[in-house]
């Protein structure tokens, strides 16, 4: 017996429906391996005070010109959007908040925190 | 894709597709170190505004204090095994050829013991000669 009906395809990225979720899904894999190469950042600023005054002042030459300071703010985003994704991801492992609407917002509360909390971090920085 | 997923390789280590044996103890670890890292992190957040920009004998005083540094070692170990497991997932996923994908699953080992092992004998040497 034949059928007309096409055969079941293993479902692929390109057959569901646009959600913000997977957007975000990649942009925690995406800060995840930008805060894997970032170690070295923390791990150079550490050895330059451990070495000498002079290799801190380099480290701060680096650190302190507009190109440090845009990838320590990149940084200091991806840093805080990883931990707020990270514990939206141990919370959907208790299989809740995984309805519509409560996902929608938890994403938004993810995005949003993560940039407010990238400006309180500096705030607090630049004016204390 | 190079090779196809068959009962013959899809626990076979040697292929690109993962261990099968240490799979669920990658997925507990990550889970574990992720949840440990939520503290690691306010910490280090702390400790950079704190000491970002700040002059050597500011930097030797702060981070000589017992606390300080045994928790920024901590810090950088959890941290070296989280990432460690997540390079591991993503190499595993987009790295498809067997011996590329052992070759910079080795090296992902070796960056993980790098920046561990490299901030933890700069921490040592600031502890115990300031």
């Amino acid at each position: 017996m034949t059928t007309s009906r096409p055969r079941p395809t293993s479902p692929h990225l390109s057959v569901y429906h646009f959600a913000l979720s997977m957007i975000l899904s990649i942009v925690h894999r995406i800060t995840g391996v930008a805060l894997y190469v970032g170690t070295l950042l923390l791990m150079v600023w550490i050895a330059a005070a451990a070495i000498s005054p002079e290799a801190l002042e380099i480290v701060h030459a680096i650190f302190g010109s507009w190109f440090g300071q845009l990838v320590l703010f990149g940084y200091t985003w991806a840093l805080f959007h990883h931990l707020l994704g990270g514990l939206r991801y141990l919370l959907w492992d208790t299989a809740n908040g995984m309805d519509h609407p409560a996902r929608e917002w938890i994403i938004r509360g993810n995005l949003a925190g993560s940039i407010l909390l990238t400006l309180l971090a500096w705030a607090i920085f630049v004016w204390f | 894709m190079s090779e196809r997923i068959s009962k013959a390789n899809i626990a076979d280590p040697k292929t690109s597709f993962g261990s099968g044996r240490a799979a669920t103890r990658h997925f507990m670890t990550q889970r574990l170190t992720a949840m440990a890292n939520i503290a690691f992190t306010l910490f280090f957040v702390w400790m950079v505004v704190r000491l970002a920009g700040a002059e050597r004998a500011d930097m030797v005083a702060v981070l000589a204090n017992p606390f300080v540094a045994i928790v920024t070692a901590l810090l950088i170990v959890n941290v070296a095994v989280h990432m460690r497991i997540g390079m591991l997932e993503v190499i595993e996923d987009y790295v498809h050829d067997a011996r590329l994908n052992r070759f910079c699953i080795m090296l992902n080992t070796f960056f993980a013991i790098l920046v561990a092992g490299g901030t933890i004998l700069a921490l040592v040497k600031i502890v115990f000669w300031g």
